[in-house]
């Protein structure tokens, strides 16, 4: 609260004057008095003069059976960022889109030292609304205020029908104004516009939560649908952000895989090659290389295969063993290599050489056994076996990559469907993508 | 709130793929046994492959 400025609660009421509606005879509160202009009688609609001492009828209306009351009552007392208000007045004005009606509710909010603020209210949407200070410029689609560039969202033609408690200008039930309005979330930039003034206000989004919280109101606010026009994105905020925390750790994950790869031990463990002539093997096929050391840390191991097949295969059952605890890793590798050409062109399918790697293998003296199969007319098959220790595997890598990229994609994805449900109910709603044949 | 998150996770996933790299871990299945017989080596056709009885692709196009 500023200096100066008591706070509503601490002070009387002599502001507030009972009288009685020269039309109804109800009981009738000028809870602003002095500052409204008008004011409405809760029991039958007469808009009276507030300025005259017999509050002179203005206008009558025959209000709408069911009209659904303020959420915040007139009357109630709270504090909006940080100064002290009362509800004074409530109206409810509408637009016509496309045959289709839209209502939202507006409260006014009165302090005697304070210029005269209102909530909007809209589907659960709601803002804090202050006159401007200072005029906007216009140019073409956007309005600049105070330095910041507001987006042309909507114009449409708004007739208020429904007024109660007091108002600071001559309110009636029926008026229209030209409104126009500019976003930027989570402001939105207003001109309304009548046959005498040009009325620009500025609002800000504000949670239904707060405002509840604020005006100390019993039970929760109404649920907000869908997404209003300058509700803030609770995504994009994040977005340029996030991409650059995805660049920031892409290039370490590469930096990361570089330096693994360097620190990997770059010899070579084993290395062998073998020939099959032609009919061989014969018999038992199975033989064991020669021993050799595993050095190091417990770390991954890599089994190379390679085979000079032509339009063959070669199938190797393998089984990497610890001479010294009998511990074994078995597994199965093909080599195939098949090519030619038909009328699609020429084609290929396999390769000639294949790697595995296997987990995590302690260091000591292992040996491989190996067991060829291949088929039983094939042509002298000569194939070499290569081992290496402690090799960069870059499946690890892209699966990192990918783990970081697609939350960052998620996040993009949402921050434009948000933006594109939000501008979907403007006058330039985004193009929509129309897939397959559409129906005429 | 979504950075302080992104950021985090992103820690989480590099230091997974570090802690997996480092442990020597692989992405291809292979089958561990324990207490392979020393005779093994010197008669392999003791040992039998549990991929002993894999069918070959013979295809092509």
């Amino acid at each position: 609260m500023s200096a100066g400025t008591p706070p509503l609660s601490t002070l009387p009421k002599p502001q507030a004057k009972a009288l009685n509606c020269p039309q109804c005879g109800a009981a009738i509160t000028l809870r602003a008095l002095g500052h409204a202009e008008t004011v409405v009688c809760e029991s039958c609609h007469s808009i009276l003069d507030a300025k005259d001492p017999n509050l002179r009828i203005l206008q009558t209306f025959q209000a709408i059976i069911g009209e659904v009351p303020p959420l915040i009552p007139l009357g109630t007392r709270g504090k909006l960022r940080g100064t002290d208000y009362e509800v004074i007045g409530f109206q409810r004005r509408g637009i016509k889109v496309e045959g289709i009606s839209y209502y939202w509710h507006e409260y006014v909010l009165f302090n005697p030292y304070k210029a005269i603020r209102y909530l909007t209210e809209y589907n659960g949407h709601w803002n804090d609304i202050s006159v401007c200070k200072e005029l906007p410029i216009v140019q073409f689609a956007t309005a600049n205020y105070l330095g910041e560039v507001y987006k042309h969202f909507q114009s449409s033609d708004a007739t208020t029908n429904y007024v109660l408690g007091e108002f600071p200008w001559q309110v009636r039930v029926g008026e229209h104004a030209a409104v126009t309005e500019y976003v930027k979330p989570p402001r939105v930039l207003s001109a309304e516009k009548t046959a005498n003034e040009v009325t620009w206000s500025l609002g800000e989004y504000i949670y239904g939560a707060d405002i509840w919280k604020s005006f100390n109101l019993p039970g929760s606010p109404p649920e907000a649908i869908g997404v209003y026009e300058n509700q803030p994105s609770p995504v994009s905020e994040n977005v340029k952000g996030i991409w650059g925390a995805f660049l920031a750790f892409a290039i370490f994950l590469l930096v990361l895989m570089a330096g693994f790869d360097l620190a990997s031990s770059k010899g070579t463990a084993f290395e062998s090659t073998y020939t099959l002539n032609y009919g061989e093997p014969k018999g038992e096929a199975s033989f064991v290389t020669q021993t050799f050391d595993l050095e190091g840390r417990t770390s991954n191991v890599e089994v190379t295969t390679s085979a000079n097949v032509s339009n063959s295969w070669i199938y190797l059952n393998f089984a990497l063993i610890n001479q010294d605890t009998g511990q074994a890793w078995d597994f199965g590798r093909e080599v195939s290599y098949y090519y030619g050409s038909d009328s699609d062109g020429s084609w290929s399918e396999g390769s000639t050489k294949d790697s595995v790697v296997i987990p995590s293998v302690p260091a000591g003296h292992y040996y491989l056994r190996i067991e060829p199969e291949v088929d039983a007319k094939h042509a002298p098959i000569s194939y070499s076996v290569e081992v290496k220790r402690n090799v960069t595997v870059p499946g690890f890598f892209g699966i990192a990559f990918l783990a970081l990229l697609i939350p960052a994609i998620a996040i993009t994805w949402r921050s434009i469907s948000f933006e594109r449900a939000r501008w979907s109910e403007s006058d330039h709603p985004p193009v929509q993508i129309q897939l397959g044949n559409s129906e005429e | 709130m979504f950075r302080k998150l992104y950021l985090a996770y992103g820690f989480l996933v590099l230091g997974g793929t570090s802690f997996a790299q480092y442990h020597g871990w692989s992405l291809d299945r292979i089958n561990q046994l324990k207490n392979v017989p020393k005779s093994v080596r010197d008669n392999p056709g003791s040992y039998r492959s549990v991929y002993g009885f894999y069918h070959h692709y013979t295809g092509g196009k």
